[in-house]
């Protein structure tokens, strides 16, 4: 029995209470204003939940952030992403600790000690802006100005290069280690080469039945683990019943190899002579159900199984059980992974890997290959897209010989992600001014003359294509889910300023007055899309919903059947590898292979993905070699034992790890230690292995073939107990029956 | 009358399932597990010394010899024992049996005897030997809802306590009992591949409970008699 | 301590001489040495007493920083001081073993001996006792335990094995205090008698007013005929639940149903054989070679020699079955210890367990005080060495190889270890300083069995029951 309060009654209330407390003169309505006014959409201790866009590598998956007392607390998965669908992996999971580094670089600065003096002055940042102003302002020629950008988000991307464009500098150069190693680049090539497309492919994990990874670490690094780890678990235990098969190619058993049904150890660069030899044994034999074998017969024409069991190392048996696996499945496919990349014939393997999908019939098929969505905008079209190695190269050069006078640097580290030999560290002191955008100071930034700071992702705005993309349309929300920290500025609003300080065609090109309202003048054509699976009314309305979910993307699910071009009429190439260093004095091939949790280095500042353990060494805060049990005999070492390993460009220390899924002709290191700035938990641990290796490139494509290097091992004979989770004295068994 | 029997049926056993056929060693569920229940980190020294702090590890088993040579993942947590070994040695009642099920651990209450880690068969329990550190600002990134522990006491996975009692507490005000997979630990919530299901093993329709029903199930050390309530799900053969 | 004890035919003498003494010179004799105090006694405190200081700094350290300072790691929970414990517990044994059981069982020799064994049960209790604090992560919390009421209704788990050692522990070290205590009042009236200014007003208040009355005796025999029964059962229990700390266990290794009955054997052992050791050195250090006669080092050293084959025997069917029993963690255990990183630990205990035995076989040895010492001692390094085995040894490995563990000791744990030996020493070199070492009374009374009577050329001792 509530009583009801009328209005009238409150009134009566509320004017008695007025007069009885002494305000019955002064009948005016006053707000009591606290000393610290909270903000309206922050409730004290409850939790609010943004949705964002992961950046952590270059994938794109949603994220939402619980946020508490205006304080980023978690991130998890967005459930509605199409990508990921609210699973995210390690280094998402990490992505606090880029916010909340206590190495973070809180204001513009210049080094005024001189490049890597580590002398810091503070810079206001109307001052910083005049100071890069009037050094672009002064360029004799804007073709001196160079922007390197690593893993930048698409809108910065199209932004910078709007920037360069409008200045007439060169367009950016986008390089960063990760997408090298994932051999993103040579899969442009392979897309556009294979299918007319400038999209990547992707892989129906799900829906498959037989899954061929030649090197491809899906279930880690490679592409967009998160989206693929999610399909692998339903290949495994599908809704529909059944069990997948998975066979992993590779000289090194990865951690996605430890999941497989069956492990290859191949002779690394030979990956791609498997597939041929599959092709050509099923052609041969006319496997499988498809019956027209004969117009792809011309692909093999130049294959011979029998040089190919020997060059791979892989028995004729074992080819012909593949073949039969393989064409035999209703749904199969091959995946050309990042591995084959770093090769020298990285893309001739990538191909003939992709042609098997042509050849079972798999393409444009569920459980077989289909292709990422364009962005589903004209003024989206403009992605990042990452360049070859070659043009870096070519960007070293023109430093080197004195052509860039101004260079900018956003999220990219040549100096560390670089090979040593390629020269970047001494050709930027060739470079008058450098101006680095990376949040903290790392190798490159060292090396800047001013270092302006950009927000940590999750204090950004910003729009992501995925790619690969999902299985419809996506377009990836960023936006801040903290008030930025200190004193930084979103490297989008320092372009868009410099380029209105500067005026003329830049400020042209330019016309935005901050970066949302470039953002929302970009994602205009999207507000009218029918496909929306949030539809809004306004552009406002728009904004809200696209704040909201996490992104636009598509209600139904659209797959893209790709077209295959008439590179698949051509007979295939057999291109045996080559490699750096004379196997007489190098008798090993060096594996570098980025760490499931440090990425290619940039996690390596972040606490808890240091501790987190190598899923397959267990090793935490290090760097190993792998050694297989023979070669570690023979060289006389054992676990914890350093060794020093020499290639023909440099040396590296770090202890073994007598690893049982190695070829013995092969030394594994993981990427992503050796740091000699980027914060405290970074610096002086471990080595960088990119010290050893050779800065060749695959001709056909202009990649760099990072895996194509050899060393040699010397034991020093010392000893350096690696932080690992499992006991050696437990030898990895299970039980002890 | 409340049907007294009926609610004593209600009484939910949390549990979780653990699909090793899907599991791929990725280590999200580590990080997740480190970002919402406060586990500090224990840096190199320490952790090279078996003093990491992790709730959860994911142990990995070699099989054969190369080139026929296996690797195996399997993720380890507290298995929250029906008979817990770990829970009649403590002389303080730190580490006791909540009416679900649960292990619970009362970091208050601890008082650092670690007789809890010798008598845990799993051995998943793991100790503070230091006060943990959270460099500036990193202190931000703490989960309120989730006590930072001192140096001097035991501690180990909850099952993500903080998430079960937000959801019931929420379900009970909305006069509901929370649904199947309405609850999810950090872990179960962010791995990629779906290796992990929580729920309730009392609800003989929830999830967890039908795949503790399958032929593939087995329980970690089972001899022991410890009632884990994490059920393992073996890896598949596929025959080709 | 090169020196042998006299043949038959002398100690003979020596007993004839004790019994032809007057009281007054046994008096003397037995306070003589508390009084004089030298240069080497003063330095041996001294330097005790910075070991101890030291050891305090130590557990400051600990204390002020974490476990973490300590070796221990997952999953070696426990190490040197839970090692050190049990070890201490096992000295507080003879004790009880000397005064208790041998005073029940009338055995005669026991009479001078006794206090020293008594005053060292309670030492080592005071030793073990520190560790259960020592090893607590937090304590400042150690009150926890104690089953105090309060308004919150927390009290401690009864079920658990750390409980019964509180409650064990803290009422044998209460009972053999007092044990020791009721047996040392008619000495302290003795001395009362004997001394004056400070030491006499301590002895005073000590004697608690003696007087030597017919009825006071006859109330101390029945206190004491009272505590000798009472506390055998409580001897017993003390080790039993100690050995089910790890019994209670699944951990490999500790779960095992001989593991009560063993340790108490282990107990005695080493107990009795770290008393000959004291006893050897007290002798020769306060100049007692009268009361602490060879005959008592022979009954010493055969019982040591028992408790050393029961050891044996114990130690043996509890290998058998483990090692018959084949079980994989236990096997890889045993492996550890016969092959492997364990073995010279293993090899050690085993030798210094057993040569003993043989060694003490021999009257010879029993009655070289050198040898004795020799014997005995390394009876309690192989007994360290076992629990060492025990502890630390069983927890490295565990039924999951992924998370077996090795231990590394640091300078915090071993100066700890340090303080309790050295504070062990202190305590028992200033209590002989301050109380007769030898129950005067004790001895006044075997005397008082005996009368010499001639029977033609010889002298002989004759016994008579008293009580």
């Amino acid at each position: 029995m509530t009583p009801r309060l009328t209005r009238r009654d409150f009134i009566k209330v509320g004017a008695g209470t007025a007069v009885a407390t002494g305000l019955g003169s002064a009948a005016r309505k006053i707000l009591l204003e606290p000393f610290v006014r909270p903000p309206e959409d922050v409730l004290p201790g409850q939790a609010t939940w943004y949705a964002s866009t992961c950046r952590q590598c270059a994938a794109g998956c949603g994220i939402i952030v619980r946020v508490i007392n205006g304080r980023a607390k978690k991130i998890e998965g967005n459930p509605l992403h199409p990508l990921n669908r609210g699973k995210l992996c390690a280094r998402g999971q990490a992505g606090l600790q880029v916010l909340y580094n206590p190495d973070r670089l809180r204001n513009a600065v210049r080094q005024t000690g001189g490049r890597g003096s580590r002398t810091f002055e503070p810079l206001y940042w109307d001052a910083a802006l005049d100071l890069l102003t009037e050094k672009i302002g002064a360029l004799s020629d804007p073709g001196r100005l160079a922007f390197l950008g690593g893993l930048m988000p698409d809108h910065l991307y199209r932004l910078a290069s709007l920037f360069c464009d409008g200045l007439g500098a060169p367009p950016p150069v986008i390089f960063d280690l990760h997408s090298a190693l994932e051999g993103r680049a040579t899969a442009d090539r392979l897309s556009k080469a294979f299918f007319g497309s400038d999209e990547l492919p992707v892989y129906d994990l799900a829906h498959t039945e037989v899954v061929l990874s030649f090197g491809a670490n899906f279930l880690e690094t490679w592409m967009s683990p998160v989206a693929q780890s999610r399909n692998y678990g339903r290949l495994r235990q599908g809704p529909f019943g059944g069990r997948g098969l998975l066979v992993q190619i590779e000289p090194r058993l990865s951690a996605t190899a430890a999941s497989a049904d069956e492990w290859i150890p191949v002779r690394p660069g030979t990956e791609a002579h498997v597939a041929l030899a599959l092709g050509r044994i099923i052609v041969e034999e006319r496997l499988g159900h498809v019956g027209s074998h004969r117009s792809y017969a011309v692909l093999y024409q130049d294959v011979e199984v029998g040089d190919m069991a020997q060059a791979s190392d892989v028995s004729v048996e074992t080819l012909r059980r593949l073949a039969r696996v393989f064409a035999d499945a209703d749904h199969a496919v091959a995946i050309p992974g990042g591995y084959l990349a770093g090769h020298r014939n990285g893309l001739a393997g990538m191909l003939a890997v992709q042609a098997l999908n042509v050849l079972a019939a798999q393409v444009g098929r569920e459980g077989g290959v289909f292709l990422s969505h364009p962005a589903p905008a004209s003024a989206l079209a403009q992605t990042a897209r990452v360049d070859t190695f070659d043009r870096v190269g070519d960007l070293i050069a023109r430093m080197r010989a004195g052509e860039v006078d101004v260079l900018m640097v956003h999220g990219a580290n040549p100096i560390f992600e670089l090979p040593a030999a390629a020269g970047f560290a001494e050709a930027v002191s060739h470079v008058p001014f450098v101006v680095s955008f990376n949040s903290f100071v790392d190798e490159t930034a060292i090396q800047a003359d001013l270092l302006l700071p950009d927000h940590s992702y999750l204090e950004s705005w910003g729009y992501q294509v995925p790619a690969p993309g999902a299985d419809r349309p996506v377009v990836s929300a960023q936006q801040p889910v903290v008030r930025p920290l200190y004193d930084t500025r979103a490297t989008a609003d320092v372009l868009l300023a410099l380029a209105s300080r500067l005026g003329g065609p830049a400020a042209a090109a330019l016309p935005w007055v901050d970066e949302v309202a470039f953002l929302e003048s970009s994602l205009g054509e999207l507000v009218s899309s029918s496909l929306s699976a949030f539809p809004a009314d306004t552009a406002g309305d728009f904004w809200a919903v696209w704040r909201r979910s996490g992104g636009w993307w598509s209600e139904k699910e659209i797959p893209r059947e790709p077209e295959v071009t008439s590179v698949v009429e051509t007979p295939l190439r057999v291109v045996e590898p080559t490699s750096e260093g004379d196997s007489g004095s190098y008798p090993f091939l060096l594996y570098p292979y980025p760490s499931v949790s440090l990425s290619d280095g940039r996690g390596a500042n972040l606490p808890w993905l240091q501790e987190t353990p190598d899923p397959m060494t267990t090793v935490s805060w290090g760097t190993w070699v792998e050694l297989h049990p023979e070669t570690a005999r023979s060289l006389g070492v054992v676990d914890d034992d350093v060794v020093r390993v020499v290639s023909p460009f440099g040396s590296l220390e770090a202890p073994v790890v007598v690893y049982p899924g190695i070829r013995p002709d092969v030394v594994a290191i993981p990427i992503g230690q050796g740091h000699v700035d980027y914060g405290r938990f970074a610096e002086r641990r471990g080595g960088n292995p990119l010290a050893l290796v050779a800065p060749v490139t695959d001709p056909d494509s202009g990649a760099w073939a990072w895996a194509a290097t050899r060393v040699r091992l010397e034991a020093t004979g010392r000893r350096k107990a690696l932080a690992r989770l499992e006991s050696l004295e437990g030898a990895g068994r299970e039980s002890l029956r | 009358m409340p049907d007294v029997k009926a609610s004593a049926e209600r009484t939910p056993r949390w549990a979780m399932a653990v699909d090793l056929d899907r599991c791929t060693g990725c280590q999200a569920c580590l990080v997740a597990c480190h970002a919402e229940n406060n586990v500090p980190v224990a840096g190199e020294k320490l952790a090279g010394y078996g003093r990491w702090m992790h709730w959860i590890i994911i142990d990995r088993y070699w099989e054969g010899e190369f080139p026929n040579v296996r690797a195996r993942f399997m993720p380890v947590m507290c298995q929250q024992c029906g008979e817990a070994p770990c829970e009649p040695v403590c002389p303080v009642f730190a580490t006791y049996h909540n009416p679900e099920g649960l292990n619970a651990q009362v970091y208050n209450r601890c008082i650092g005897t670690r007789f809890c880690g010798n008598a845990c068969p799993y051995k998943v329990r793991t100790f503070n030997w230091f006060r943990p550190e959270f460099p500036e600002p990193l202190t931000e990134q703490l989960n309120p809802d989730v006590t930072v522990r001192s140096r001097g006491i035991m501690e180990k996975c909850t099952f993500c306590l903080q998430r079960i009692r937000a959801v019931e507490m929420e379900a009970r005000a909305a006069g509901r009992r929370p649904a199947d997979g309405e609850i999810q630990p950090a872990c179960v919530q962010t791995c990629p591949p779906e290796a992990l299901v929580f729920g309730d093993l009392n609800d003989p329709e929830s999830r967890v409970s039908q795949l503790a029903r399958s032929h593939r199930s087995f329980r970690l050390l089972d001899e022991l008699g410890a009632e884990p309530a994490v059920i393992y799900l073996k890896g598949g053969e596929t025959n080709v | 301590m090169s020196e042998t004890l006299p043949t038959a035919e002398a100690q003979y003498d020596e007993r004839v001489l004790l019994a032809k003494r007057k009281d007054s010179e046994i008096n003397q004799a037995v306070l003589q040495p508390m009084m004089q105090t030298g240069r080497g006694f003063w330095g041996l405190v001294a330097a005790l007493s910075a070991i101890v200081a030291w050891g305090v700094f130590a557990w400051g350290y600990l204390i002020y920083w974490g476990i973490g300072v300590t070796g221990k790691n997952r999953p070696v929970y426990w190490t040197l001081f839970i090692t050190t414990f049990v070890f201490w517990i096992g000295i507080s044994h003879a004790g009880t073993m000397i005064s208790a059981v041998l005073r029940l069982l009338k055995a005669d020799w026991r009479r001078p001996i006794t206090r020293g064994a008594e005053a060292m049960t309670a030492f080592a209790l005071m030793m073990a006792g520190l560790y259960p604090l020592i090893h607590l992560g937090r304590v400042w919390k150690f009150y926890w335990m104690i089953p105090y009421p309060n308004n919150r209704f927390m009290w401690p788990n009864f079920q658990s094995p750390l409980m019964w050692d509180l409650v064990a522990i803290s009422t044998y070290l209460i009972g053999s205090t007092l044990y020791l205590y009721l047996a040392l009042i008619p000495d302290m009236a003795m001395a009362r008698d004997h001394t004056d200014g400070l030491r006499y007003r301590l002895y005073r208040m000590l004697a608690l007013g003696w007087r030597g009355t017919e009825a006071e005796w006859h109330k101390l025999h029945r206190a004491l005929g009272i505590f000798s029964v009472a506390i055998i059962p409580i001897f017993l229990s003390v080790h039993s639940i100690v050995s089910w700390d790890f019994a209670v266990t699944v951990q490999p290794r500790w779960h095992s149903t001989i593991f009560a009955p063993y340790f108490v054997v282990g107990a005695i052992y080493s107990g009795l054989a770290a008393l000959a050791t004291i006893l050897v050195i007290v002798r020769r250090g306060m100049r007692l070679q009268e009361f602490l006669r060879s005959e008592h080092f022979d009954s010493l050293g055969k019982i040591v020699m028992v408790a050393g084959m029961f050891w044996t025997y114990f130690w043996f069917a509890g290998f058998l079955v483990e090692w018959y029993g084949n079980e994989p963690v236990i096997r890889e255990l045993i492996r550890q210890e016969v092959s492997g990183r364990l073995a010279p630990l293993f090899y050690l205990q085993m030798t210094a367990n057993l040569v003993p035995i043989v060694l003490l076989a021999f009257r010879r040895i029993r009655t070289t005080p050198a040898a004795l010492l020799g014997a005995t001692l390394l009876v309690n390094v192989g007994m360290y060495t076992e629990r060492l085995l025990i502890v630390i040894g069983s927890l490295q490995r565990n039924d999951i190889p992924f998370n077996w563990g090795t231990y590394r000791t640091t300078w915090v744990e071993v100066s700890i270890v340090a303080m309790t030996f050295a504070g062990f020493v202190l305590l028992y070199t200033l209590f002989s300083r301050v109380v007769p070492y030898v129950p005067v009374w004790e001895i006044k009374e075997g005397r008082l069995r005996y009368t010499m009577r001639r029977i033609g050329r010889l002298l002989v001792p004759t016994a008579a029951e008293i009580e």
